[in-house]
This record gives structure tokens, C-alpha cells and sequence, in this order.
């Protein structure tokens, strides 16, 4: 297939994967200010998001007077359209890739993006109280996974669904290490505790925010113990928001798309891949958020390959 | 020209395609009349919140330039009342295209060979050498069968006595064949009934005409026929159409950046490599297609693209250098292009056109400016126009010394008040202008689709029915019988 659909296919992935994710974090954010500790600020319940946003440094330069508060943030991340990575931005790049790849979709799929594009072009359009972006944010996450579900039903296994999967898987990872990086950080800022059971609202809230709450209970009786939950997150086959299922379906994509003649992602590829078959004692002996950081280089060293390889 | 006859007298009453002057609907029209009466304008208000849905959920789309600088993607306005022509005026509508099409392909043929037409001065050469849409650069090159204008969209309008007359030859690049296929599509989801009631022919077929049309071009034959749509881009505003067509005949749907010529071959960038192109059907302009040949500031074409032509490895479709052939300037000619090459009288005829090149009629266009038209000849879009009636004593001035300094560039036309026809605006069925476009493919023969593009000047008493300006489209019926 064309390089620049390729491009278009992944792209349009990564873009709705991180619409949706975003909206998950936000989601469970605004739950969380309700339950958390009286004592935390605004600042320091949304300058972490803001991190994982990867927006932190173009907010402190817009809102000069370094106030961080609920509403600007929401409407920041949600509708921003200055904001690279917000919502609204990302979901009009989802729909302009699409309209780039139009003919390598199915008329299902195309009517859906319009569907999705025209709804939250308009709720994002007013002011964003607490409330409407909580419902708006759930509403997000159902046609998120409503379309991923017209992908599957009648989309073509071919090139366009590898490059397609290849790009959601990549987000989903990307957003899964950042996410687990920064809330780690947060949760756990001496490495002494690692091992003591820690503050149920927070970790729970973690979880939550990878839809995975409720598996880790199943998986792990004893109480939050931060080893388990990196553990989880990062090793745990079973788990569709780890970062080794993200790279397992990632790896069945390239199989599809063939890696012949194409070094440069072949090697990448290893590399990842060598990170996430560890065991957990390996993630922590050379420090949780230093393994997280270096996943991080090997991830954007995919993406730079697969770019060289293939888009251009 | 002379003998156009129209100072002094009042202005005319348009053509009403629906009503007979007894405001009883024309017999043809009969049923759906009597239909839209039974079930009521609640009905029909119904039906037509139901085609917006469809159209916004397909992302039936134009987009307009000039409003602001990203473009506005507009949903394509679509009235439901159908325009219905009889099986009678569509024998003469299609064996006037077929003939006008034969000239005209027969006239680029000549121009970019022998040049008859010029030496038997029946065309004055000045007008050919200044015409911007001459390409010296291609004259030699005799492309496949001779065809050059494979897919041609021309605008029909209908005079004060109703008479089908020709407006404009769009043979370089016409738009709009994929919204007379939705129109179609949607009509028939919506109004399902009003089709058990007529005999209507289809048109969905088109892709697959263009398709077929597309495949026998191949150098490599038509078993080994890789073809692509090349398009600008996502900001076109035909964008719509280039992804409807490339998806509905199954070709590539490409930029000129996705394509590079080595060797006088033209290959695709794909993700394993190089894959050849056999034939091209291309939705820019000549201007933009090959930067080493043509406009060399282009980012939009494929560097080589012509010498990959003219050495017979590539097709392009429609033909380099086609424009010539509907530069406004040459229009007034057509007729006798058709008599010169045909032996033969033309069926339908032109608008009355004056020549700004011509003192006489320069004068009197000049003395009647309100009740002309004056366009641009290398304009098209409803761009570069002057309309008369609503024009204010500047914008005539401003338009007299444009004339006066470059007279060859433009072109004058007695205001043709274009017959109206009943639309459903806002629940109530007003009147409105109209023209039509049908679209003529060449290739084993030439083929006239039974339908055409149908657009209304939304605005009330306006004339201008280009999309680009406000314009709104009706799905075309032609009848079987």
C-alpha cells in the first residue's frame, strides 16, 4: 500500500487510542479530586495529568500566572486548541487521517469518525463544567470502543488493519508507561516504601485509570502492594492495557505487514520486545521509573524506524 | 455576433420545468405532484431533515475557500423534489453531447498536429497561440485512440422558450459526478415511492463506465492496468469526490508526492517498494501536473510525468493540453468546429456569445452591460464573472477597462434567465434557477450517462448555481419512456 496511507492508518489509530485515553484519565481524575485527602491542592491533583499530556510546559506558558484549577484544565486538555494534545485536537487529526485514508476504510467506519467528530466538536464548543465533562468523557470512551469495534467487524485484515492495530497498540503503550511513570512517581516518592501497603485511593485510582481495577483485584488478594501493581501493568499477558499485550499485538501487525528488507524496524522491534519479557525483579533492580524511561526511548525508537522504514 | 435582439424588451419570463403556463403541472410531473399533495408538507419536511442526517453521516462534503484561511467542509445541500426529463429531450440532450464530444476531441487532435482548422481559416490562429491552455509543449504527441477528453461534464441551461442550449464545455477536470450518484442514493433511501411511480434510469453505474474507460488506456494492456486517482489533497474542494471514485473502481487513490518517474516509467511509493503506474486519472490541472514541463513552483504533480506520456508508459486522464478545447474564447466556434470536422449541423445549440476581440460587439456589450454576463475565458467556478443585472455601476467599470486591456480574455453573453423549477426550502415549494450537468465518458465509444448533476441557485432569483457559491443540487430522472 501507499507509504502515506500507512502513515495515515497509524496515525488515525494512535490519535482516537490517545482521545480515548486522555478521556479515561480525565475521567477517573474528577472522581478522584472528590475522594482524595482535603489537604491537596488543585495543583497537585492535576499537574500530573497535565504531565502525562505531555502539555505541562504549553499551559504553564498560556496561563502566565502559574494557577492550575479545575476548569482550566478541563478546558485545556478537553477542547484546547492550541493544545496539541487535547482532546478535540486529537480527535480532528483522527478524522483528517481518515479522510486522508478514506478509500482504504469501510463506509461503516468512515460514517462513524463523522458521527464521533461532529458530536464532540459540538459538546466542546461551551464551557465545561465538572459535570457535562464527566459524561462527556464516559460518552467518549463508548464511541472509542464502539469504533474499534466496527474495525473489527468489517475492516480487511490486510496491510491498512496491520497498520491500524500497530498504531493503537503503540499509543496504548506509550500512555500506559507515561501514565504508570508520572502516578508511580507521585504515589511513591521514597523507594523505602516499596513494599509497605499504601494509600488505597490513589492506587485505586491508578488502576482505574487502565481500566484495570478490578482484574487486579482478582489476580492480587493482599493489599496494594507497589511491586504487584507494576508488575501488572507492565508483565502481565492477560491484561489488554499492559505494556506486554500492547507489544504482542504489535509484534502480530509487523507480522502481517513483513519485515523483510526492513532493518530498521527489526531491530527496534527486538529491543523493545527484550524489555517487556523480564520478570518483575528485573524491573526494579535498576529502578522502576529508570526501566520506565528507557521503555519510553525504545518505544520512539519504533516509531522512528517504522517511520524510516515505511512512511516515507 | 449580431441579430441578439434584447435592448428595450422587459425582462422574460424563465421556463418553469414543473409548471405549464396554466400553473398546472407538466404532464410528466403529474404523479409526483399528486403525490407530494396526498401526503403533505409535514411529509416532506420529515424527508427532508432525514437527507441531512444521511448526508452529514456519510460526510458528504464540499469544502469553500476564501471565508477564512483553514476552508469550511460543507455538508452538499441537496433539495428532494426531483427534476425529471422526458425520454424525447434526453435523445436530443445525448446525441448533441456525443456529437459536440466527437468535434471537440476531433479539434485537439488537429490543434496538436496538423492544424487544418487554423490553415482552412476557419479558427484565427491568434486565438489558439493566446490561448493559456494551449500546451505548445505536448504538440506532436498523439495520445491513445486520439482521445483526449475521456470524461467530459458538460453545463447545459435551458432558454425562455425551454430550449436546451449549450453553456460551457467542461473538459479539463469536471467535478461533481459523485454527488449525482448521491443524489441518486439518497433520494431513492428517502423517497422510495416516488421510484415505483416512474420509470427512471440509473446512473449508479458511472465508476464502473470510467472504470472500464480507465483500463483500456494501459500501456501494458488492460489485463496489466494499474491506475491511479491523483489528487491534491484532503484540503481540495473535490476531495470527496477523488476518495467516492477511487473507492468505488478500486484504484489507488494518490498525491504527486506519493508517485516518482524513473526512466520515463511512473512508480508508486509504496510500503514494499516501487510499484508501476499504468494509467493516471488526474484531478489537477495542467498547470500543476508536471513541474519539469508546466508551472515549475508545483508541489502538487510528479516531476517527469509528461516525458513518461509522450514516450507511451503512462495514460493520463483527461489528456494534457485538453483545455484548450473549452477555453471560453474557442466556445463561440464550437459550432463550426462541429460543421468543420462532422459535416454535420449541430443539434443543440450555443448561448449567443459575443467576442470581446470584436470592435462592434465590444461596443454594444459595453452599451448593455446590465443585461450581460461577462466571464473570464480561463475561469471557471462561477469565478472571474461579471453578472449584469446585479452588478453596480464600479464593478461595470472596473470590468469595462479589464475588457479594454486584455479583450481576448473575456468573453460577453446575453443574461439567459435559466428556467426554474419547484424546490422545498424551509417548508415551503418555491422557485428556483437551475442548469444541469451531465457527464459524457469516451472510450470504446462515447457514452452519455442518463442523469446529470442538477444545480439550483439556493438563493431566491439568483443565477448563479456554482456549489462554490451557494449553489444546491436535485437528484436528474431520466425516463425510460
Amino acid at each position: 500500500m501507499l507509504s502515506r496511507i500507512a502513515d495515515s492508518m497509524y496515525w488515525m489509530a494512535r490519535y482516537l487510542e490517545r482521545a480515548g485515553e486522555t478521556a479515561r484519565l480525565m475521567e477517573i481524575n474528577l472522581l478522584y479530586l472528590v475522594e482524595a485527602e482535603e489537604d491537596m491542592g488543585e495543583e497537585d491533583k492535576w499537574r500530573p495529568i497535565l504531565q502525562i499530556n505531555s502539555s505541562e510546559p504549553l499551559y504553564d506558558e498560556q496561563f502566565g500566572d502559574g494557577s492550575i484549577s479545575t476548569p482550566r484544565v478541563l478546558q485545556f486538555i478537553s477542547a484546547g486548541r492550541t493544545n496539541p494534545s487535547s482532546i478535540r485536537t486529537c480527535l480532528r487529526l483522527f478524522r483528517e487521517n481518515a479522510r486522508v485514508a478514506r478509500d482504504r476504510i469501510s463506509k461503516e467506519m468512515w460514517e462513524a469518525v463523522n458521527e464521533i467528530w461532529m458530536r464532540f466538536d459540538e459538546r466542546l464548543k461551551g464551557p465545561l463544567s465538572a459535570e457535562r465533562a464527566g459524561a462527556l468523557f464516559v460518552d467518549l470512551r463508548n464511541q472509542v470502543a464502539r469504533f474499534n469495534g466496527l474495525v473489527a467487524s468489517t475492516m480487511m485484515r490486510g496491510e491498512a488493519y496491520a497498520f491500524y492495530q500497530l498504531g493503537g497498540c503503540f499509543e496504548r503503550a506509550d500512555m500506559t508507561v507515561r501514565t504508570l511513570d508520572i502516578k508511580y512517581h507521585i504515589i511513591l516518592p521514597d523507594l523505602s516504601m516499596v513494599g509497605s501497603a499504601l494509600d488505597y485511593y490513589q492506587w485505586a485510582a491508578l488502576l482505574k485509570s487502565l481500566s484495570g481495577f478490578e482484574a487486579f483485584r482478582r489476580n492480587y488478594h493482599s493489599a496494594f502492594m507497589p511491586g504487584d501493581v507494576a508488575e501488572f501493568v507492565v508483565l502481565n499477558r492477560d491484561f489488554p492495557r499492559s505494556i506486554i499485550f500492547s507489544v504482542g499485538h504489535m509484534e502480530g501487525a509487523l507480522g502481517i505487514i513483513g519485515l523483510e528488507q526492513k532493518d530498521a524496524t527489526r531491530t527496534a522491534f527486538a529491543a523493545l520486545l527484550a524489555m517487556v519479557n523480564g520478570t518483575s525483579q528485573q524491573l526494579f533492580a535498576e529502578g522502576l521509573h529508570e526501566y520506565l524511561e528507557r521503555l519510553l526511548e525504545r518505544l520512539a525508537g519504533f516509531h522512528a524506524a517504522l517511520a524510516e522504514d515505511f512512511f516515507q | 455576433m449580431n441579430n441578439v435582439g434584447i435592448p428595450g424588451s422587459k425582462p422574460r419570463t424563465p421556463y418553469h420545468e414543473f409548471y405549464a403556463d396554466d400553473f398546472t403541472p407538466r404532464d410528466h410531473y403529474r404523479l409526483l405532484w399528486d403525490h407530494i399533495k396526498a401526503t403533505g408538507n409535514s411529509a416532506l419536511e420529515a424527508k427532508a431533515h432525514e437527507s441531512q442526517l444521511a448526508l452529514q453521516a456519510e460526510g458528504v462534503t464540499f469544502t469553500v475557500y476564501g471565508e477564512s484561511e483553514e476552508g469550511i467542509e460543507r455538508i452538499w445541500p441537496f433539495d428532494l423534489i426531483p427534476r425529471i426529463i422526458t425520454a424525447a429531450e434526453w435523445v436530443k440532450i445525448e446525441s448533441g453531447l456525443k456529437q459536440r464530444v466527437r468535434a471537440l476531441n476531433l479539434f485537439l487532435g488537429d490543434l496538436y498536429g496538423e492544424q487544418r482548422i487554423i490553415k482552412d481559416g476557419v479558427i484565427p490562429p491568434e486565438l489558439i497561440y493566446q490561448g493559456r491552455d494551449f500546451r505548445r509543449e505536448i504538440v506532436g504527441i498523439v495520445p491513445p485512440r486520439g482521445i483526449y477528453t475521456h470524461v467530459s461534464g458538460i453545463d447545459i441551461i435551458r432558454d425562455e422558450k425551454g430550449e436546451f442550449l449549450i453553456l460551457e464545455d467542461n473538459l479539463r477536470t469536471p467535478s461533481g459526478v459523485s454527488y449525482m450518484i448521491e443524489n441518486r442514493v439518497i433520494e431513492r433511501r428517502i423517497l422510495p415511492e416516488f421510484f415505483n411511480k416512474y420509470r427512471v434510469r440509473r446512473v449508479e453505474h458511472y465508476p464502473s463506465l470510467l472504470l472500464a474507460a480507465l483500463r483500456a488506456l494501459s500501456p501494458r494492456g488492460t489485463a496489466h492496468a494499474d491506475i491511479v486517482l491523483l489528487t491534491p489533497g484532503i484540503y481540495n474542494s473535490a476531495y470527496f469526490e477523488h476518495t467516492f471514485l477511487a473507492k468505488e473502481m478500486g484504484v489507488e487513490l494518490a498525491e504527486g508526492r506519493d508517485m516518482v518517474v524513473v526512466n520515463d516509467i511512473v512508480y508508486l511509493k509504496t510500503t514494499t517498494g516501487l510499484q508501476r503506474v499504468d494509467v493516471i486519472y488526474r484531478r489537477i490541472d495542467d498547470d500543476f501536473l508536471d513541474p519539469l514541463v508546466f508551472r515549475s513552483d508545483s508541489s502538487l504533480g510528479i516531476a517527469g510525468v509528461i516525458n513518461a506520456w509522450r514516450a507511451g508508459n503512462v495514460a493520463i486522464v483527461n489528456a494534457p493540453g485538453s483545455g484548450i478545447a473549452d477555453d471560453k474564447a474557442v466556445y463561440p466556434y464550437v459550432p463550426d468546429i462541429i460543421r468543420y470536422y462532422l459535416g454535420q449541423e449541430p443539434i443543440l445549440n450555443n448561448v449567443p456569445t459575443f467576442q470581446m476581440t470584436n470592435e462592434t460587439d465590444r461596443e454594444y456589450v459595453f452599451d448593455n452591460m446590465e443585461r450581460m454576463v461577462i466571464k473570464a475565458v480561463s475561469e471557471s467556478g462561477g469565478y472571474g464573472m461579471l453578472m449584469g443585472p446585479s452588478s453596480t455601476p464600479a464593478s461595470r467599470k472596473e470590468f469595462m477597462a479589464l475588457v479594454q486591456e486584455n479583450p481576448r480574455n473575456y468573453i460577453a453573453q446575453p443574461v439567459v434567465y435559466l428556467s426554474r423549477h419547484v424546490c422545498y426550502m424551509d417548508g415551503e415549494l418555491e422557485a428556483r434557477h437551475l442548469d444541469l450537468r451531465p457527464y459524457v465518458i469516451y472510450g470504446e465509444d462515447i457514452e452519455v450517462v442518463p442523469g446529470g448533476l442538477t444545480r439550483v441557485a439556493l438563493r431566491k432569483g439568483s443565477l448563479v448555481v456554482n456549489s462554490s457559491q451557494g449553489g444546491g443540487s436535485k437528484d436528474t430522472w431520466v425516463l425510460a419512456e
